[in-house]
């Protein structure tokens, strides 16, 4: 089991009122798996995947990664395990506007203190295993919505980790491209043996998963294939 | 300084700025006997100066041109080792020649050999000029350098007076002394050693300086300010960058690391941009003030803005950036990393 939730609760208090954006959700979810989670928006899919993702801090419940409660982790430890082992794609790509294309597949790598030059070789395969090697050197300005998410992507695997992280990595394309990208994606990860969590409102995209969840009011539903 | 080993002799009354009277009364040529007789005075050199002043568009704080009269044959008592730019030669006295500041040969297209008009209310003269001093000096080169004889003709129409007397004491050390005995020896007369002459303008040049002191503490501050607002601005405009690479497991010291180097470039670019703007203007505002052109001024910039300070101003830009850059780096670790992510820009 690479991540597994227990009764795992967000509370956010807006003014008086109190939402739970994630409710005593339980989730499991097995090593190389791609588990899909629907839901409409404000249903709390992002706010779960934040969770798992140690990038917020549950008001109530555990999550474990790799069997280890995360709530006993360091800021320094959780930064660590999203550095080596998770790799984010954001719905709006979230790609660093000042740094090219291949920059950006390369800072996850520096930031890990790869070497220079290996920086560079795996930056350049990863872009070309999202075909994207003939656009090494623009900025994300300069490219196309489906061609930021692929460099997104290629930025999610670069430091070979065991959990991507998609949080709604369609929402921002059209059908066809979005189409592409899932494809892209499960291709890239089921070669790797990678898990994949990825979250979305379309029923189409949650249809290539192997697990897929449903999520209403930030309760979590398990949904049969 | 001009005159570091003599005394300067002036009539009393006389308002002397660092060397040389500004205002005052004039000196019988008989003058000069009497200081040469007071004991202790090994030798004494007459001068006339006048300083032009002119009031046009601009009014002139500082004079435009100082005409110098000295017997040539004293002429290093005024100019030192000071040479001549090359084709120059030193006057011949008989031939009514003069030398003149490279500032006003440029000013005026001045060359070794040209002939020049000078006119007074005494006199009208057709000069030669020998040669242009190569110097450095502001004074010396807006001067127009003459023998006694002419600059007393033009001053005052005859030869009866000079307006100061150059003493040098046979001891260095008997400055003080020799001044003192002048002033009683002979009446009317001020007689200021170096130490007085740097007491006149002491108090001016305390003042500037604390001046100067407030003003740059102020503007140090406002800087310092100015560099937190931009710098935060900057921050805030980028703070989904700043969460991406924390989402991504850059660690905070990464993250304070480039918000420092970069307030710190911002301070470096601002303080080389400064320097360059600040000096561009300083040599602009001295060259109206000082009728000095522009050229002169910027082919010798690093003589008048030494590397040291230049060095100390953009050393110090980059010190209070990075001060600055501190509260900016401690915006960019608080960033609520949730909430950054999800906001829509």
């Amino acid at each position: 089991m690479i991540v597994k939730t227990q009764d795992l609760t967000r509370i956010y208090q807006l003014g008086t009122s109190i939402i739970s954006a994630v409710n005593r959700v339980n989730l499991e979810i097995r090593d190389a798996s791609f588990v899909t989670i629907l839901g409409p928006s404000g249903s709390g899919k992002t706010t779960l995947l934040n969770l798992i993702g140690l990038i917020d801090q549950p008001t109530s419940g555990k999550v474990y990664f790799r069997n280890q409660d995360v709530s006993l982790l360091t800021d320094k430890e959780r930064r660590n395990i999203r550095l080596h082992s998770m790799g984010f794609v954001f719905q709006t790509f979230n790609l660093l506007p000042t740094l090219t294309t291949v920059e950006n597949v390369e800072l996850p790598l520096a930031l890990a203190k790869i070497s220079g030059q290996l920086q560079h070789k795996r930056a350049i395969e990863l872009l070309t295993a999202v075909d994207l090697s003939h656009r090494l050197h623009h900025r994300p300005r300069e490219l196309s919505m489906g061609e930021m998410q692929r460099v997104a992507i290629a930025r999610a695997l670069a430091n070979d980790p065991c959990l991507i992280l998609a949080d709604e990595p369609t929402g921002e394309l059209d059908t066809e491209t979005g189409s592409e990208i899932i494809k892209l994606l499960v291709d890239l990860c089921q070669g790797k043996k990678t898990t994949v969590l990825l979250t979305t409102h379309d029923k189409k995209v949650a249809e290539v998963a192997d697990e897929r969840y449903y999520i209403q009011d930030g309760k979590l539903e398990y949904e049969s294939s | 300084m001009f005159f570091r080993e003599e005394i300067v002799v002036v009539a009393e009354g006389s308002w002397v700025v660092q060397a040389f009277p500004v205002i005052g009364e004039n000196l019988p040529i008989s003058t000069l006997e009497k200081v040469n007789q007071v004991e202790g005075v090994k030798t004494v050199v007459p001068m006339v100066v006048r300083f032009g002043y002119q009031v046009e568009a601009v009014i002139q704080l500082v004079p435009t041109n100082v005409s110098i009269g000295i017997p040539f044959g004293n002429l290093s008592v005024l100019i030192g080792q000071t040479p001549l730019k090359p084709g120059g030669t030193w006057p011949v006295v008989a031939q009514e020649e003069v030398v003149v500041g490279p500032s006003l040969a440029l000013e005026w297209n001045f060359d070794a050999g040209s002939k020049i008009k000078v006119s007074s209310k005494h006199a009208y003269m057709n000069l030669t000029v020998s040669g242009i001093l190569d110097t450095r000096s502001a004074l010396l080169s807006r001067s127009i350098i003459l023998p006694l004889r002419l600059a007393q003709q033009l001053s005052y129409g005859h030869t009866m007076f000079v307006n100061m007397i150059i003493a040098e004491p046979e001891y260095i050390d008997q400055q003080e002394l020799i001044a003192n005995r002048i002033e009683q020896e002979i009446p009317g007369l001020k007689a200021l050693s170096i130490n007085e002459r740097n007491q006149i303008v002491e108090p001016l040049l305390s003042d500037i300086e604390t001046w100067n002191l407030g003003l740059s503490s102020v503007l140090y501050l406002l800087s310092m300010i100015l560099v937190i607002m931009v710098s935060t601005m900057n921050i805030s405009e980028r703070r989904r960058d700043f969460a991406t690479l924390d989402a991504i497991g850059a660690p905070k010291s990464t993250i304070f690391r480039i918000v420092m180097i970069e307030t710190a470039l911002i301070g470096l670019l601002g303080g080389v941009l400064g320097v360059l703007l600040g000096s561009i203007a300083a040599v602009l505002i001295a060259s109206i003030y000082t009728s000095i052109p522009l050229s002169l001024f910027f082919a010798d910039l690093l003589a008048f803005i030494s590397p040291f300070f230049l060095t100390k101003i953009i050393t110090s830009t980059v010190v209070i950036s990075s001060i600055a850059g501190i509260l900016s780096a401690i915006t960019a670790l608080r960033i609520n990393l949730p909430e950054t992510l999800r906001a829509e820009y």
